[in-house]
């Protein structure tokens, strides 16, 4: 039953929304035409066929208990040449997943305090060992340089103005943007 | 004549020396990220998109374009010499590409696979030339309904031809098409599940969905899975050449060339199809059809010219519908309509007439395209394939920075990395529990499309929806829609049945 359960349980979340969400189309505000289906429609419609497919699921993996699906053609080919085998036999390493989600996460909160280039040295250095690698020099020089490059490139070359953060971070992004000769 | 004339001039264009150092770092690009470990061909080309900001439209498209034809092959080289395909695209050339080389004829394979690249490419490049012109011609002739048969047409190949199950990738559509509806809705002025959230009001950028989704997302994926340390053990430093097929050995294939040419070009048209499906469609038909299909797997030529063919093939195929319908058929037409709306710019039937010499030009690109990866590939394979050495922490960290950078440069917004983050981990549940990303992908792109035809479809009509199946042309493509959905259900359902009644 637990099994059934795990199976349904994304088509449940998907229908719980698709049904709140129904509801809040009802409430879409627009001045009615006679004769003239309104904005609300299109959207309704795609939440009715979204919930019908939902239902479908949860009564086949919860109910039945049925585990046949038809699969896409792609799908179809890869199972049928074994193309994804070596794949699934791999480990699976949640807590390494909630380790890059939270920094990243982080990274993104700080970034505007910190401003880019600071922030990019912390991340990218971290990120590397979450990512299980240890050649510390490889990550302290791929990080600074990886930071520095991007500023260049992205400041200097392509005119993209990336956050520089506020006092008393700032004045490394200026000092570095002086240095790059971008004004 | 006329199309000569625009294709001389397209050539010209390509070749002024900003867009041919622009054609050539998008060969290299579209090379390394199909070599690269956690990077796939549509996230390399998601991930190239920002740098096409601040370009023109020609040098911008020639860019992704070119990734798109060079990612193609790129991967065949350390599927054949290392066992490690690139793609999923790259997979049918581990069972003769792979046994070739182990055979001791590494050489020999990739000549073989540099011949399919080149002569698929090349003939896939003339059917997209000859045959663009009439279909958008023919296009010019269709209205609303029409056209909301064929986005919806197009959006249930998606479906029933992409991988995950057909009902996952049903709602991951659903899914792309109700964020397509968030924001202020252009016939109305209505505000549609923004919440009060000022930037939803805006609408969500179909960019930040697929740098979150496509780029994020994997990322995630494989960070569960684990990093390779060091990136791979294979003995890169070997002795690396491409030796050519003769003429006579070339000409003995030629039924497998233009068996696998077709495949290529039939499936890049239908849309949600791609060069996955048409390299794994080819390799199945050359079982079945070619001289010595009962010796596939043994490492014989055949294997080997059949998929990469179909591959590089499927590219002009995909081209001719985006370009002439604004109906992307895969995730890297997707993103390269990105680029032209982006750029503001909509393909469509127009184009030809409006932008004539600009579609040469496109055409040119990837004609010179095919040819420069070719000689890339042949000069260059050393190098490329020691990118496997690349730690995949480091390559990850930094495609991670590029989504982020690429998310933030198109409206310089902050809150745009909240929302990317958000498709990142959306992104990685969908692969969690198996559901493809595409659908989502494609529905968020032609979401506006689909909705903008069938509303003016209702108020053209008196809202008499039955106008799609009273016309001739909407009526064949809403049949063709149904099959594309009930056959291969169908087809599942009876073999399912065969096992289970064998099995008793």
């Amino acid at each position: 039953m637990l099994n059934r359960l795990l199976r349904a349980s994304p088509y449940v979340v998907v229908q719980l929304a698709a049904i709140y969400l129904y509801q809040v189309a009802g409430r879409i505000e627009f001045p009615a035409a006679p004769g003239r289906i309104g904005p609300d429609f299109w959207p309704k419609s795609i939440l009715v066929l979204l919930g019908l497919v939902c239902v479908y699921e949860i009564i086949k993996n919860l109910l039945i208990g049925e585990t046949f699906t038809a699969a896409g053609l792609l799908e179809k080919l890869m199972k049928d040449s074994g193309a994804n085998e070596s794949e699934e036999q791999l480990r699976s390493y949640p807590l390494l997943l909630v380790g890059g989600i939270l920094l990243t996460v982080v990274y993104v909160a700080t970034i505007d305090k910190l401003g880019f280039f600071l922030a990019t040295i912390a991340y990218l250095a971290l990120f590397m060992v979450i990512g299980r690698y240890r050649r510390w020099g490889v990550i302290a020089i791929a990080s600074v340089l990886g930071s520095l490059g991007l500023m260049f490139i992205f400041m200097k070359v392509v005119y993209v103005s990336l956050p520089l953060g506020t006092e008393p971070f700032s004045a490394v992004s200026l000092w570095l943007l002086a240095t790059m000769g971008v004004h | 004549m006329d199309a000569l004339i625009h294709l001389g001039n397209g050539f010209l264009q390509v070749l002024q020396p900003a867009n041919l150092l622009v054609l050539c770092i998008g060969l290299v690009l579209g090379m390394l990220v199909a070599v690269l470990p956690g990077l796939t061909l549509v996230m390399g080309v998601v991930l190239a998109l920002p740098f096409t900001y601040t370009m023109e439209l020609l040098p911008a498209i020639i860019l992704l374009t070119a990734m798109y034809v060079s990612g193609t092959y790129g991967g065949a080289f350390t599927a054949i010499l290392f066992r490690i395909p690139g793609e999923p695209i790259d997979v049918p050339l581990l069972w003769d590409g792979y046994t070739m080389a182990r055979k001791g004829q590494p050489a020999k394979a990739l000549g073989w696979t540099l011949f399919a690249a080149l002569g698929g490419g090349l003939i896939t490049t003339l059917v997209m030339v000859l045959a663009s012109g009439p279909v958008a011609t023919f296009a010019l002739t269709f209205s609303s309904p029409e056209y909301f048969a064929i986005i919806i047409f197009g959006l249930a190949s998606v479906v029933s031809l992409g991988g995950g199950s057909i009902t996952n990738a049903a709602i991951s559509l659903m899914l792309g098409l109700l964020i397509a509806t968030v924001g202020v809705d252009s016939i109305y002025g209505s505000e549609r599940f923004a919440f009060g959230v000022p930037f939803l009001q805006d609408g969500i950028e179909y960019l930040l969905v697929m740098v979150g989704a496509y780029g994020l997302g994997e990322v995630f994926t494989r960070l569960e899975k684990g990093f390779a340390g060091d990136g791979t053990t294979a003995d890169t430093d070997r002795r690396i050449s491409t030796e050519f097929p003769t003429l006579a050995e070339m000409l003995r294939l030629k039924m497998t060339f233009l068996r696998s040419s077709l495949v290529g070009i039939v499936v890049g048209i239908i849309p949600g199809a791609g060069a996955t499906v048409a390299s794994f469609v080819a390799y199945g038909a050359e079982g079945q059809y070619g001289k010595r299909g009962k010796e596939l797997g043994s490492g014989i030529a055949e294997g080997i010219v059949a998929p990469q063919t179909a591959a590089t093939s499927s590219v002009g195929g995909a081209m001719i519908p985006l370009l002439t319908m604004g109906i992307p058929g895969s995730g890297a037409t997707a993103i390269i309509l990105g680029a032209f709306l982006l750029h503001g710019m909509q393909p469509g039937p127009q184009v030809f007439v409006t932008s004539g010499p600009f579609v040469y030009a496109v055409f040119a690109s990837i004609f010179l395209g095919v040819i420069g990866m070719c000689v890339i590939g042949y000069f260059a394979i050393k190098p490329l394939v020691k990118v496997l050495e690349l730690p995949e922490a480091v390559v990850s960290a930094f495609v991670v920075l590029f989504c982020f950078i690429g998310a933030f440069a198109a409206r310089n917004n902050l809150s745009d990395l909240y929302v990317i983050m958000g498709f990142g981990i959306l992104g990685y549940l969908f692969e969690k529990f198996k559901f493809p990303i595409a659908p989502m992908v494609l529905g968020v792109i032609l979401g506006p499309l689909a909705e903008s035809s069938f509303m003016t479809m209702m108020v053209s009509h008196s809202n008499d929806w039955t106008v799609l199946i009273g016309r001739p042309i909407s009526a064949t493509v809403m049949v063709m829609t149904v099959i594309a959905v009930v056959y291969p259900i169908q087809r599942q359902l009876r073999e399912r049945t065969r096992r289970s009644g064998a099995q008793q």
